[in-house]
């Protein structure tokens, strides 16, 4: 339908139907008792919040390739402003101007389908900050600003920039959605499995309420289901073989955990409580995408080696000859 | 090694309607861009259509903190004011409005923080709190302040008597304050009127005076309103346009 893959509308459906599910639930635990007041109004205000995040991330995936793409470039600007807003990177307006270029051009590449652009974009980008820093002519400080442009540009520009170049594959938006709603579930996986199992911490001082058990449940429960919606996706080609299937569902739990671990790093290295307020009820966008982060990579790279990826579309769509 | 020095933008923690709200709001990039745009047309309307002349540039201060006060009759003296600072400053000038006209709804929110880069002061409620707040981001970052001392615009054209409320972020401190009187803003748009007349703006800037030895009291705080007031009087033209 509109040139949607089969399996793209079913994830989206299989989302509408989980937030539809979701009062009925709350109400079954408020008239039951199982929740508390505190507890339950950040559940409510939690719930608000995705009933607005989740038509923003679906509808853009669905409406199309550009739409992917211009709302993967925008996320990754809000998070940059976030992250620089809550280091204070964002008082040195050059780096900061730079990064928000460099995002912008990564978008512009990944829209180009001009992978080589992406490429090279990382090498200078880096480049173009550790020069630009020196015009302000002052050494003291100079490794701190840089360091934090150079990081902020890597994970939010070319980092979370992969996935824009998701939608440049026929499958691409399956992939994303695929990806975004076991992500997503991971984190609850990991808080279900730790409420049900967990004793041991696994990282108390970056994020004293994960447990080990948490952890493995996430992972045994994400692989499952990202193995098995890989599956439909990938039908066919080389990638449906239970040793691709199995590795991408591990990735993708795996490396969606270190980047929720990152950003509680991030954290309490600033000594903020959320990097933002844009979210209520999860705090600020970095909160609730920091899983993604790492995740995006790894899938486009595996998937690129083994399979090869973004064939179907043109390339250099609009700087080609 | 020593460990870096993380600081937050002031108000991160707000929702954010309130961190627009907040005196201790900074500006990032896209406010920075914004805020150019807006003083880029302001100049060329002001310099336009009200033939705006400037005289006194001198008197300015090579760089933040500084004060500017001026006699009150339209809204369009704040945008006066900002635009016969230099360039390089004017992104430290903040124009110190009133909450209840500027703040009042998201979209004059939106307006006054992104394009005026104006702070709120509420008048119902500007206690000692709300002037310590002012006087600390005046001493502890480059900051320009703009504002008015009679507290609203003027309805018959004449000069109101200062509040005390500038003394309160002034008084015992090192920032100068730079008296100015604006002519011509009355006839061009007075209270109540909503389009302007294209009258012509005439700006003079007075020579900084300091109150780092009055005492951050009642009494220093009337001294500071005299002396202002005879300061800003002295630039009135005698034939107003």
């Amino acid at each position: 339908m509109f040139g949607i893959p089969p399996i793209a509308l079913w994830i989206a459906a299989i989302i509408a139907m989980g937030l539809a599910f979701i009062p009925p639930m709350l109400l079954l635990l408020e008239k039951t008792g199982r929740v508390d007041d505190k507890l339950r109004v950040e559940l409510w205000k939690r719930y608000k919040s995705w009933l607005v995040l989740a038509p923003l991330m679906v509808l853009p995936l669905l409406a199309g390739r550009l739409w992917a793409i211009l709302g993967v470039g925008i996320l990754s600007l809000l998070c940059y402003r976030e992250f620089a807003r809550a280091t204070g990177l964002f008082r040195h307006r050059t780096i900061s101007a730079i990064v928000a270029l460099g995002i912008i051009l990564l978008t512009f590449a990944v829209a180009d389908n001009w992978y080589d652009f992406f490429v090279a974009l990382t090498s200078l980008g880096v480049s173009a900050l550790v020069i630009a820093a020196l015009l302000a002519d002052e050494p003291k400080g100079y490794i701190q600003r840089v360091g934090l442009g150079v990081f902020a540009f890597l994970l939010f520009g070319v980092c979370l920039g992969h996935f824009g170049y998701f939608a440049n594959d026929k499958r691409g938006q399956a992939f994303l959605l695929a990806i975004i709603f076991s992500v997503e579930l991971n984190d609850i996986f990991a808080y279900c499995s730790g409420k049900l199992f967990g004793r041991r911490k696994l990282a108390p001082q970056t994020s004293p309420n994960k447990t080990i058990a948490g952890a493995v449940g996430a992972l045994i429960l994400t692989t499952a289901l990202f193995a098995t919606l890989m599956h439909f996706i990938t039908a066919g080609t080389v990638i449906d073989r239970p040793i691709h299937l199995i590795t991408l569902g591990v990735l993708v739990s795996f490396t969606g955990q270190c980047g929720d671990l990152v950003m509680s790093s991030i954290k309490r290295d600033l000594g903020l409580k959320d990097l933002g307020t844009l979210l209520p009820g999860h705090g600020g966008l970095l909160d609730r995408f920091d899983s993604l982060i790492f995740v995006g990579p790894a899938v486009f790279h595996y998937l690129n080696y083994f399979a090869g990826f973004g064939f179907d579309t043109p390339t250099r769509i609009f700087t080609g000859p | 090694m020593d460990a870096w020095k993380y600081k937050p933008a002031a108000g991160q923690n707000l929702p954010p309607g309130d961190s627009m709200r907040s005196v201790q709001r900074e500006a990032g990039l896209v406010s920075t861009i914004t805020q150019a745009c807006w003083r880029t047309i302001v100049r060329l309307y002001l310099g336009g259509y009200h033939r705006l002349r400037v005289e006194g540039r001198e008197n300015l201060p090579l760089k933040p903190p500084f004060v500017m006060i001026a006699n009150h009759s339209s809204h369009l003296d704040a945008l006066t004011l900002a635009s016969a600072l230099p360039w390089r400053l004017r992104r430290y000038a903040f124009p110190i409005a009133a909450g209840d006209i500027f703040f009042q709804t998201p979209v004059s929110t939106w307006f006054s923080a992104m394009m005026l880069n104006a702070l709120p002061m509420w008048r119902k409620r500007c206690g000692s709190h709300a002037m310590q707040e002012l006087r600390d981001r005046l001493i502890g970052e480059p900051t320009i302040y703009i504002l008015f001392p009679e507290g609203t615009r003027t309805r018959d054209g004449k000069m109101g008597p200062f509040k005390p409320g500038l003394g309160m972020i002034v008084s015992g401190s090192n920032a100068p304050v730079i008296p100015c009187y604006l002519d011509g803003a009355f006839s061009a748009l007075p209270p109540g009127k909503k389009w302007p007349r294209p009258a012509t703006l005439r700006l003079r800037i007075g020579p900084p005076l300091t109150f780092a030895d009055v005492e951050n009291r009642r009494e220093g705080w009337q001294k500071i309103g005299d002396q202002l007031t005879s300061a800003v009087e002295v630039l009135r033209p005698e034939t107003p346009s």
